[in-house]
């Protein structure tokens, strides 16, 4: 498949995009005490990674920075010659676990084991931010990683 | 105990876990490599493991192999030459091997590897080399 250009600062945005939301829905949670209204945010956050991955018209953060950050200057473009495909399976697969995390914080469970799936739930979240981070930090994307071992194995045609 | 507090430390220890399989992988990955052989060279070169959908081969990797200089470098497309990439265990995008001129596997790079360290790993390329074909002599 031929290279195209994608700008990296979208991908950044949106990677700053999960990473904030995971934090506050986090964080924000603990502060109050065990309040679940914040972490409404983390299916919510699903919800727009994996509209965003098969619509990208309606990726958030992509269009937060295309329509308003990139417009006004306060994000620079980086265009790079490369594949979106990796991205989009990479941004997929954090809305993926993401509501697997959803429904393990949200599924009403047997309160003898409500700690144990809310803490699961909560670190699966905790998960696909540090993912994030490392993506934005370091620049080492696992699931363009994963997308390329299945791939290399045949199993989607990469 | 809180459930933040709990999620906390399970997320820590899954990272702590995936770092240490990731150092496990590598070290083993490369033991195995080190010493496989390809085709022989006038001097000691790199065979670069890529692949289309790798960003940071392009964005890291492509500038780093540029500052080397004078160097020969054998691009290989990682999902193509598959063979090839199996081989040298190639399971992460970019991976960089440096061949000694005698097309002996001298150091395995699994992630990107900086101008520098691949600078020092060609140096002891060349010394290896000289050794070899000083011991053949």
């Amino acid at each position: 498949m031929a290279l195209t250009t994608v700008d990296h600062s979208a991908l950044k945005v949106n990677q700053t995009g999960i990473i904030a939301t995971v934090l506050v829905a986090f964080f924000g949670s603990w502060a109050l005490a065990g309040n679940r209204l914040l972490l409404l945010l983390i299916p919510l956050l699903a919800v727009v990674l994996l509209l965003g991955t098969f619509a990208p018209r309606l990726a958030l953060f992509k269009q937060l920075y295309f329509k308003v950050l990139k417009p006004a200057g306060i994000v620079k473009p980086r265009p790079v010659q490369d594949r979106p495909e990796p991205h989009n399976f990479a941004q997929g697969l954090g809305g993926v676990f993401l509501a697997i995390s959803s429904v393990l914080v949200f599924l009403p469970v047997d309160p003898r084991t409500a700690l144990i799936t809310l803490s699961l739930g909560l670190a699966i979240a905790l998960l696909v931010a540090v993912l994030a981070f490392v993506n934005l930090a370091f620049g080492y994307c696992l699931g363009c990683q994963i997308y390329f071992q299945l791939g290399k194995r045949g199993l989607i045609k990469a | 105990m809180s459930i933040q507090l709990l999620a906390l430390a399970v997320a820590g220890a899954v990272v702590l876990a995936a770092a240490g399989l990731e150092a496990y992988r590598s070290s083993r990955a490369r033991r195995l490599v080190v010493g496989a052989t390809s085709g022989p060279s006038a001097e000691p070169y790199i065979l670069y493991f890529t692949g289309e959908g790798c960003t940071v081969c392009r964005t890291h990797q492509e500038p780093a192999l540029a500052k080397l200089g004078p160097v020969r470098v054998d691009k290989v497309d990682a999902i193509a030459e598959r063979e090839l990439a199996d081989r040298f265990e190639v399971y992460t995008l970019p991976t960089t091997v440096v061949m000694t001129a005698e097309g002996r596997a001298l150091h395995v790079n699994y992630g990107y590897a900086p101008a520098q360290k691949l600078d020092r790993q060609l140096a002891e390329a060349r010394i290896g080399s000289t050794l070899e074909r000083t011991a053949t002599a």
